[in-house]
């Protein structure tokens, strides 16, 4: 007898029991172990994001003094084209917050914005998410939408102490309103992340194309958020509808795929912009029935 | 470095094989398993019909198409489709939650020691009670006074007795769904843009929530987010009684003969609710619009739930269907009729219609009062239902509705008088203050009377007593044929086929007037037993008093017709470049040239200086003719209020005829009612008329 | 030695980060460098079966932590694949039955991996027959590559721990 053999079929049956009292187990239990086992590994990932902040730094520090000043040549030049439009913006500013006193309408600032770096990609076929190093200590909460500028990255999924994991446009369980460029009369349209085709890149369904919706001639249509949901700002960028595949006819609606308008896999940094009042989505996904 | 470089082999007793292939096998089997679930969930799945023969365990699910869209005739859309929406809860993924709930409830019961115990009622709670608590997570999530929560604030808790209808689950409704659909998912609110109905919410409102349920609702869970397309009538109100309105239907047109290889007949049917027309031209014209149904072919669970999706395909759009009307003069003739109120500020009924004088085509089409076809399009409140009951607002008064004619009339007498030559257009009548048939007098509108009238001052000033005089001596006979000649007694539209109706044929608007009409003459008296025809009823007919009863748009035709110099014309409501201004029966209106000028020149004259001359149009000359009648309205003797004419005066383009039913204690009369309601159709039509001519054609905006 | 497990995890984590970094650059195909199975072979050829159970459920829960998969369903089959293989070390006694072992493991951890995310996912995904077979492969080659300088960290952090030699080898 292999002395090794000994006591594995009682090994087994321990484990049966294991996996039986696992399902039963409430789910807080196997709440608190995955998280125990994320905030375990929060310190490496923020390693890991600062090793490769590192590691670009050493690369950049490796360019010419040529190409650096040639790099700052340019950069003066986009200042000083960014100085006028600030000076710009900053009178437009004036007459809408003029403008709003006039007709007593008054928009708080909704969102905070958290800058956050990003420390991994994770992808799978059915995911398609980054995580961040951000996370409850620095008041981000789930659900709140991730931007990059003016274009929408994705929105919280889960938050830990230091880090939060954000679901991309692309992934299944996002889902947002969109207006589609081209479609004067501002129908609501339904953005869902799809699962991946096999190495393809990854896309996001537009759906409930009014049929009489056609895409201007001759360039790929922005698709916008609504700023209807209370999520969302309105007018970011979505993306552009797939020029390709655009507008199959499904029911008695069409429909199209999303090209992100940025490479979400290739961003250093995002912006969550967390909502200063708990909307009643969020107070939901806190909720028992809502992992 | 701890590396073996052994190659000893394997020890190989043989229970230790055993045991290893014991192993082996379990993994293997495990896998398998696992793989199968992989490749049965997401490879097979779409891909093809397992057992063709079996059709106990498939069922076909139909699914309503689209209707088609109703377009004026320069291309608005009066009637559209807008997405709807809706909340759904799939009943199979919840029976774990039924299930849990139930078991707790009777755990509780148990408890409580209850002598008996009801386990179909408590079953029947469960569901109630976990379909409630996800009704009420929805609409805390929808509803925007939920928007600022501050920490963790419980659900909105609604008490059976506080709470409105549409945030509670509808027990019958539940019932009859798990009776009869349990396969499909079930509603919980049904149009996410106006969840609660009788709730008047704008367009922006209703967007909201929808995007507030998209972005906020938790994706995953067992309720869904379906959409599908409800009529819409963006204009609401206007022209409803030309447009119609839809009404839920079961009756699904069965368009499943593409899946011929399954045994259709046998197979287990089962649709969502359909839309069919159920009035105006969305019921007359219900095959065109109403298009081809989809189908999906599912498996079922034995349970009765749907499982997976074989083969669907999508349904088809109706198609379209472009009306005469133009909705700027529709828009035009439905505000000059609501300006027509009584002394309580109620809207009086009344009937306005404009028609193309070659073609026929109604280019605007109202009746008050009227509906909102967008609150019958989806779950009609019997509240809003009976409103309309209760105001008349169901009945087209243009077509449908039967009144005497009155003085405008008096233009059938004068040319059937002139036909039988007992007049001509410049004989002079000497006209008192009334004239005396048989032993009754028989009034003047005015006092005095108005002397010597001759055909031109006739149709100006409306003389009553001229009209007695050339009716008696025209005789019943030729006056009624007159009338006849004119199709006072004929239906008007024409009739529709039953292949486009998908029913039995009927006219273009549904249930116009036919047997109702009544050209009265010594027949007719006998025929109802009001005894013989005396002078007197001739007198009466003459200034379109008495028996006679039309429509407003039998007198719009009328007046076209003699702005074409004809007895008929045959109006239509749908579109049509391939007129080509013959109207079947129309003959010659049998005067001649200066007689015809005569008679038009009186309704000019009638515009510019006579009964409607507050009816007048600077720079447009036009024809009219005023009428006031005499009806009985609930018993009591009440005033109808007419107006038709022509214009522009020289050449004819368009014609109209205004109705209005006074109230019995207003004053209401011809031109000073009616007029102002056809002055403003023809200040909305005439700079159509001129940028129509100088571009040729209206251009829709898009 | 009864921490050897946990020390033995510490010390292979820095792999598994590796592996997700590595990943990290594959992230727009959708595929992962899976090496969670390829951790288990060494371990078990030495430490004792509870120890080897531990550190299986440890590696698992890692890969698990950040993945919206059912909680456990990696760690438990990664925990039974333990059992299995420290009753039977014979099978890995030798360098060529690591290999094998590491690319069986691995590829078979892999595929549960990958159901399990999708029983967890809410909606199917398309064309996963492709997707599969690439990661499936990608498993066998990370598995078998990865399995020497792993194997290599490890026993060099047993050696260091005084944990006796695989009990077997000659």
């Amino acid at each position: 007898m292999d002395p090794n053999r000994q006591g594995a079929r009682a090994s087994y049956v321990a484990l049966l029991i294991f996996v039986a009292l696992w399902i039963l187990v409430p789910s807080a239990v196997r709440r608190f172990n995955r998280e125990a086992f994320v905030e375990f590994q929060a310190p490496a990932l923020h390693l890991l994001g600062k090793s490769r902040e590192l590691a670009t730094f050493w690369e950049k520090k490796s360019r010419s003094v040529e190409e650096m000043a040639a790099a700052g040549r340019d950069l003066a030049r986009i200042n000083a084209a960014l100085e006028i439009q600030i000076h710009k913006f900053e009178d437009i500013r004036r007459e809408n917050v003029r403008l709003r006193e006039i007709t007593r309408y008054n928009v708080p600032a909704e969102y905070m914005s958290v800058v956050a770096r990003v420390a991994t990609r994770d992808s799978s076929s059915w995911w398609q998410r980054i995580v961040i190093r951000k996370g409850r200590n620095d008041g981000i909460r789930p659900g709140a939408p991730v931007v990059f500028g003016n274009t929408v990255v994705g929105r919280v999924t889960a938050v830990h102490l230091t880090t939060s994991e954000v679901d991309l446009v692309t992934s299944p369980g996002f889902r947002c309103t969109a207006y589609l460029e081209g479609d004067d009369q501002n129908h609501i349209v339904l953005v869902n992340g799809v699962a991946s085709n096999s190495l393809g890149t990854a896309k996001a369904r537009v759906s409930v194309i009014p049929r009489d919706y056609f895409m201007p001639a001759g360039q790929p249509a922005r698709v916008f958020t609504t700023g209807m949901g209370g999520v969302f700002p309105s007018r970011l960028m979505l993306g552009y509808l797939d020029g390709g595949t655009y507008a199959t006819q499904v029911g008695n609606f069409k429909e199209s795929l999303l090209m992100p308008s940025r490479d979400l896999y290739n961003l250093q940094e995002v912006s969550v912009l967390v909502p200063l009042h708990q909307n009643p989505g969020e107070a939901l996904m806190q909720g028992d029935q809502f992992q | 470095m701890k590396e073996s470089s052994d190659m000893h082999v394997l020890p190989s007793t043989p229970v230790d094989r055993l045991r290893l292939y014991g192993v082996f096998f379990f993994f293997l089997a495990g896998f398998l398993y696992v793989i199968g679930g992989l490749v049965y969930r997401q490879l097979i799945q779409s891909n093809e019909l397992k057992d063709q023969s079996d059709t106990q365990s498939r069922r076909v699910v139909l699914r309503p198409p689209a209707r088609g869209r109703i377009y004026d005739r320069n291309g608005f859309p009066l009637v559209d489709n807008r997405a709807r929406w809706s909340v759904k809860a799939d009943l199979a993924s919840l029976q774990k939650e039924f299930r849990a709930e139930y078991l707790r409830m009777l755990a509780a019961e148990k408890a409580r020691e209850a002598v008996s115990i009801d386990r179909e009622k408590l079953l029947e709670d469960a569901r109630v009670r976990v379909l409630q608590g996800w009704l009420n997570k929805v609409w805390f999530v929808i509803d925007e006074t939920n928007r600022n929560t501050k920490g963790r604030k419980p659900l909105t808790k609604l008490t059976p007795v506080t709470a409105p209808a549409e945030r509670q689950i509808n027990i019958t409704e539940l019932r009859k769904h798990l009776r009869e659909r349990r396969a499909l998912p079930f509603t919980l609110v049904n149009d996410l843009a106006f969840p609660g109905t009788g709730q008047a919410l704008t367009a922006d409102d209703g967007t909201k929530s929808v995007a507030r349920f998209i972005e906020q609702f938790p994706v995953e869970g067992p309720i869904r987010l379906e959409q599908d397309i409800v009529r819409t009538y963006p204009y609401g109100a206007m022209a409803a009684h030309v447009l119609g309105y839809v009404k839920d239907t079961d009756a699904l047109p069965d368009n499943v003969d593409d899946i011929s290889e399954v045994r259709v007949e046998s197979m287990q049917k089962l649709r969502y609710t359909g839309k069919t027309g159920a009035a105006g031209v969305e019921l007359s014209y219900n095959n065109v619009l109403s298009g081809r149904s989809g189908w999906e072919l599912w498996s079922k669970t034995s349970s009765g739930y749907n499982q997976t999706r074989l083969k669907y395909s999508e349904p088809e759009q109706g198609g379209n269907v472009m009306l005469s009307l133009d909705y700027r003069i529709q828009q035009a003739t439905e505000s000059g009729l609501a300006k027509l109120k009584d002394p309580q500020g109620n809207l009086l009924p009344a009937a306005a219609v404009m028609i193309d004088v070659h073609t026929g085509e109604i280019l605007a089409l109202a009746s008050q009062p009227s509906f909102d076809p967008n609150q019958l399009a989806d779950r009609v409140s019997s509240k809003y239902y009976d409103q309309i009951e209760e105001s008349g607002g169901w009945l087209n008064r243009t077509t449908q509705g039967l009144y005497p004619p009155g003085s405008t009339f008096k233009v059938i007498t004068a040319t059937a008088g002139m036909r039988k030559k007992v007049v001509d257009w410049d004989d002079v009548l000497d006209c008192g203050a009334f004239f005396r048939v048989g032993n009754r007098d028989y009034p003047e509108h005015e006092p005095v009377g108005y002397g010597e009238v001759n055909l031109d001052k006739m149709l100006a000033v409306s003389c009553n007593v001229w009209n007695y005089q050339i009716g008696i001596r025209t005789g019943i006979e030729a006056l009624a044929a007159e009338a006849r000649r004119f199709g006072l007694d004929t239906p008007l539209l024409q009739t529709v086929s039953d292949f486009e109706t998908g029913g039995q044929p009927m006219t273009e608007l549904p249930y116009a007037a036919s047997r109702g009409l009544v050209v009265p003459d010594r027949e007719y008296k006998l025929r109802v037993g009001a005894g013989a025809w005396t002078d007197g009823d001739t007198a009466n007919l003459s200034i379109g008093q008495g028996y006679l009863l039309t429509t407003p748009l039998h007198m719009a035709c009328v007046a076209a017709s003699i702005a074409r110099g004809e007895t008929r014309t045959a109006p239509s409501i749908i579109h049509s470049l391939e007129r080509t201004g013959r109207h079947p029966g129309a003959l010659p209106i049998g005067l001649n040239a200066e007689q015809l000028a005569s008679l038009r020149g009186g309704m000019v004259r009638c515009v510019e200086e006579g009964t409607a001359r507050v009816a007048r149009i600077p720079g447009l000359p036009y024809a009219g003719k005023t009428g006031t009648s005499e009806y009985f309205k609930k018993g009591e003797k009440a005033h109808l209020a007419w107006m038709i004419g022509y214009a522009p005066a020289d050449y004819p383009v368009v014609a109209f005829a205004v109705l209005v039913e006074g109230q019995s204690d207003t004053n209401t009369w011809g031109g000073k009612t009616a007029g102002p309601v056809a002055k403003e159709m023809l200040e909305a039509w005439w700079p159509i008329a001129v940028k129509a001519n100088l571009d040729d054609k209206p251009k829709a905006p898009r | 030695m009864g921490w050897a497990w946990l020390f033995l995890l510490l010390a292979t984590y820095p792999w598994l980060l590796g592996a997700d970094l590595a990943s990290d650059t594959l992230a727009s195909s959708s595929l992962i460098f899976f090496v969670s199975g390829t951790c288990l072979v060494a371990p078990c050829r030495r430490l004792k079966r509870w120890q080897a159970v531990l550190f299986a459920a440890g590696i698992g829960f890692l890969f698990e932590a950040r993945r919206p998969i059912p909680d456990g369903a990696l760690a438990l089959s990664l925990v039974a694949i333990a059992i299995f293989l420290s009753s039977n070390r014979q099978l890995i006694r030798n360098t060529p039955g690591m290999l094998r072992a590491a690319a069986i493991v691995n590829v078979g951890t892999c595929l549960i991996w990958f159901l399990a995310s999708s029983y967890g996912s809410p909606s199917p995904a398309t064309d996963l027959a492709g997707q599969l077979i690439f990661q499936l492969l990608l498993a066998v080659v990370a598995g078998t590559l990865g399995l020497i300088p792993i194997a290599l960290t490890q026993n060099a952090v047993l050696d260091r721990l005084n944990v006796p030699p695989a009990p077997d080898t000659p």
